[in-house]
């Protein structure tokens, strides 16, 4: 590597549509690279090497990044060929990157960690990512792949049941099936995903890119039964008599409500009710689609992490004045950096130092107001880091229509209700190997994190596979022993 | 996709649906519902099956034609057909206990929720009596409530073509207040319990309330996925938020919101009404083409 680099510090930017057209509509706010352009940003990479490399260390999952970035240069001549390269890299380590160049919250991850920080701009790996899923999808790459890995699969004849279609779920689904074992999903809802259908809205994640990432782990043979809730159609106790193992990946989909007077009024959504109307059953489409959303004139969104961007960003694309309301102020905002700007230019005001108080009603059922009192924050911190915040007790009223509450999510009741699963806090207990209190059922994701991210969401399902794999390997052992 | 093996209209507006759907057939108790999406761009609606059979792998469902998606099932959906999606069972099964004397009672098509629970607990050793009040054309499930139950009293209100639906729901109403007053005058009972619109179980608990009679009620907010995760079928029971697909669907009458819950049910209605006269006009206008 003596060979002497200019250094670029810009980014190359990936084009975007322009704020005044995208809250018309539900399509992908960004466009992405050309391979021309990904070529040009991958050139920029310093190439650190591997176990230096501060970004591999800095992503959850350990993709190699600058070896995926470097396939992309050095195949310059051959684009299908560079795509195809790269995608194995990932593909070792993220089964998924269609999503994750998305979704992740690249910022405070590998590129939070890349060191052309220190001379210009950060390497854009996320959008890197995307391109090489992207283009590989596009062009059926990713396919040719698949059919070349496929055949070299060893069937192990033991059974492993995966609760719940989220990234957690569908990682685990995909490693397992890869190592040969066969592998049923259950799903509660119509339609595999998770979070990525029902919650992260279609300008930020087409739904056909996740139908497209689920199609292949169908094709590495993972059958999906949804409609199946485990807990009332199946319970934990019955799929081990069925399956050799079993993996929780059922998520934090439980809202959490806010304890004030007229929290039932019409009007009030827990964002996962909008966001699943909005996104699972397509209620923008209304008519055309069965499903009814109601928008006002005037929607206060209280939160300030992705589920709160995407809430809001929703219903500006309803024709709404969109306020976000949150308790703390800008520096604890935990959305995506991207999320927030792109909020702002859609022309979505923040107010901070908000916590609401009374839910008030028009005397017919219906919201009309939010009286917040107003907060401040001291200088101590509490265990997370954040500001510890206290009332002031002065008010103010923010009259609005529609109020959606994204304060967050706690675990699966029907779950979480297992008979022998020790739980804290909501949360499900695993040991280091991502094992239950139940032998043979192992857990990960939200359901023992709380609300995380995808991307650690689909670290557990890796990790979890090999605990799983060996697992069971020692269980074939004993029984041919 | 589920297919339907059998279909046919029992009673004016009220269809017969027999489902392959294993998984619920295998899994169901009376008292819990499934949530059905029949088409792509459908709704996903809450209906309770009726009948099942573990072995033969079917539950049968019997849906009030009511808006949009009630319509569309009617007209679109055929016999050797298939539906979507079937989740479930969802909810908690009614209490299975021996309460005594219990009076069942089912306003229009929310008798056929009744009658899974009432010849349940008529089994259990319950005396039962189940009460049916609705329009004269759309009488269900007479003999077979006939035999699951001691008594089945049936009470019908004729359908007066001068005047407004609305009107002629309110008779229906009144009949019902006024029959479940007199059973209650007449005799004693260990439990009343009841399922139909939201509007006439809060008036049928006026009337027993003052009676005294300990009331169950199986509530019908308006529900999403019907699994915990969403908020939309909340209901204030007791001064607690719960929500009905999985802290009910069967509550304590004396503790529910009943004023809350009407309101909630009619948030979408305006929506409803412009879906159902869009989905009429597309009929109207197929129909013309086709001519
Ligand atoms: C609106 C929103 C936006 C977000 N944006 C981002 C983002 O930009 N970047 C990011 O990294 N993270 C984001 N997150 C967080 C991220 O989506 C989650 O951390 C991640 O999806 C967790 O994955 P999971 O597989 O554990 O659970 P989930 O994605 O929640 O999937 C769980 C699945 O299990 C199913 N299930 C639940 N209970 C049962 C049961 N009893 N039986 C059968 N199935 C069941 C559910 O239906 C669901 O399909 C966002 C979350 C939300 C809500
Ligand atoms: C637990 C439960 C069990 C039920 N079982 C049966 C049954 O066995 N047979 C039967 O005919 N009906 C049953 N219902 C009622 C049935 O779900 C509604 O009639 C149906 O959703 C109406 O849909 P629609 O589009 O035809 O009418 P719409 O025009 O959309 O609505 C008419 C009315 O139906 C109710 N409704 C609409 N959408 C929903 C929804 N998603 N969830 C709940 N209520 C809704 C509202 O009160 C609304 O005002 C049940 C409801 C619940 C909650
Ligand atoms: S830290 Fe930045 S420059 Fe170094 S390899 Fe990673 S992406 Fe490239
Ligand atoms: S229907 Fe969604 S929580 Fe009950």
């Amino acid at each position: 590597m003596a060979v002497k680099r200019k250094i670029i510090k810009e980014r190359v930017p990936t084009p975007e549509r322009p704020a005044e057209e995208r809250i018309k509509s539900f399509v992908e706010v960004n466009l992405g690279y050309t391979f021309e352009l990904a070529v040009k940003e991958a050139e920029r990479c310093l190439q650190c090497p591997y176990n230096y490399a501060p970004c591999i260390k800095g992503c959850p999952v350990h993709i190699d990044i600058p070896g995926f970035i470097s396939k992309l240069v050095q195949y310059r001549d051959d684009p299908d060929k560079a795509v195809k390269e790269a995608l194995s890299v990932i593909w070792a380590c993220n089964s998924l990157p269609a999503t994750t160049g998305r979704v992740c919250p690249q910022e405070d991850q590998c590129e939070m960690n890349c060191v052309m920080g220190k001379v210009g701009d950060k390497i854009n790996i996320g959008k890197l990512e995307r391109f090489v899923a992207d283009y590989a999808r596009e062009k059926g790459i990713d396919e040719e792949l698949l059919f070349e890995m496929v055949p070299k699969i060893e069937k192990k004849g033991q059974k492993v049941a995966i609760i719940g279609a989220g990234p957690a779920g569908l990682t685990a689904a995909g490693e397992l099936a890869k190592l040969g074992y066969d592998v049923t999903i259950y799903e509660a809802l119509h339609e595999a995903g998770g979070v990525l259908m029902y919650g992260i809205p279609e300008f930020r994640l087409p739904k056909s890119i996740v139908e497209s990432e689920i199609d292949k782990l169908k094709k590495l043979g993972v059958k999906i039964l949804t409609d199946h809730i485990v807990g009332r159609t199946v319970t934990i106790e019955e799929l081990l008599e069925e399956y050799d193992a079993v993996f929780i990946g059922s998520g934090a989909g439980t809202p959490r409500l806010i304890n004030a007077p007229g929290i039932n009024l019409n009007g009030i959504y827990t964002a996962n009710e909008f966001l699943t109307r909005v996104n699972l059953m397509k209620a923008y489409l209304f008519p055309e689609y069965d499903t009814p959303v109601k928008v006002g004139k005037r929607v206060v969104v209280i939160g300030a992490g992705n589920t709160a961007m995407d809430a809001a960003r929703s219903a500006r694309r309803f024709g709404a004045e969109v306020i976000i309301a949150y308790r703390r102020g800008p520096e604890d905002v935990s959305a995506r950096v991207e999320e927030v700007e792109h909020a702002k230019e859609e022309g979505i005001k923040f107010e901070f130092f908000v916590n609401p108080v009374e839910f008030i009603g028009d005397g017919k059922g219906n919201l009309k107001a939010v009286k917040f009192e107003k907060m401040k924050a001291l200088d101590e911190r509490d265990s997370r880091g954040k500001r510890k915040i206290v009332g002031t007790g002065e008010y103010v009223t923010i009259e609005a229509d529609t109020v959606i509450i994204a304060i967050g999510k706690h675990p699966n009741r029907l779950i979480v209700n297992t008979p022998g699963l020790k739980v804290e806090r909501g949360r499900i207990v695993v040991d280091e190997n991502l094992m239950t209190s139940i032998p043979g059922v192992f857990a990960g994701g939200d359901a023992i994190r709380g609300e995380a991210t995808v991307i650690l969401a689909m670290g557990d399902g890796r990790l979890a596979a090999k605990a799983i794999h060996e697992y069971l390997t020692k269980k074939r052992e004993s029984k041919n022993a | 996709m589920y297919k339907i093996l059998e279909k046919k209209e029992i009673a004016m507006r009220n269809t017969w649906y027999k489902i392959h759907a294993p998984h619920v057939a295998k899994k169901v108790k009376p008292g819990q519902f499934v949530i059905v999406r029949a088409f792509k761009n459908g709704e996903r609606i809450p209906l309770t099956p009726v009948m099942w059979d573990p072995e033969e792998g079917w539950i049968v469902l019997i849906v009030f034609t009511r808006g949009k998606t009630t319509a569309r099932m009617a007209a679109e959906l055929k016999e050797g057909g298939e539906i979507l999606n079937i989740a479930g069972p969802l909810g908690n099964p009614a209490e299975m206990e021996k309460f005594g004397k219990i009076l069942a009672i089912g306003a229009y098509t929310g008798i056929v929720e009744v009658y899974p629970i009432a010849k349940a607990w008529q089994e259990l050793g319950n005396k039962v009596t189940t009460l049916h009040v609705t329009f004269e054309p759309m009488v269900v499930l007479k003999d077979e409530l006939e035999r699951a139950v001691g008594r089945h009293l049936l009470e019908t209100v004729p359908i007066d073509m001068t005047k407004s639906f609305p009107e002629n729901m309110k008779n229906v109403t009144k009949r019902l207040t006024e029959k479940v007053r007199e059973l209650l005058e007449k005799e004693e009972w260990d439990l009343v319990f009841m399922v139909g619109p939201t509007g006439d179980q809060k008036a049928v608990f006026e009337v027993v309330k003052e009676f005294g009679v300990p009331m169950k009620a199986d509530l019908h907010p308006i529900m999403v996925d019907g699994t915990g995760m969403c908020g939309a079928c909340r209901v204030t029971v007791g001064g607690e938020v719960k929500f009905a697909c999985i802290d009910g669907p069967e509550f304590d009458a004396y503790k529910v919101h009943w004023d809350e819950l009407i309101a909630r049910s009619g948030y979408y209605t305006d929506m409803e009404q412009r879906a159902m006269q869009e989905y009429m006009r597309l009929m109207q206008q197929a129909a013309q083409g086709g001519e």
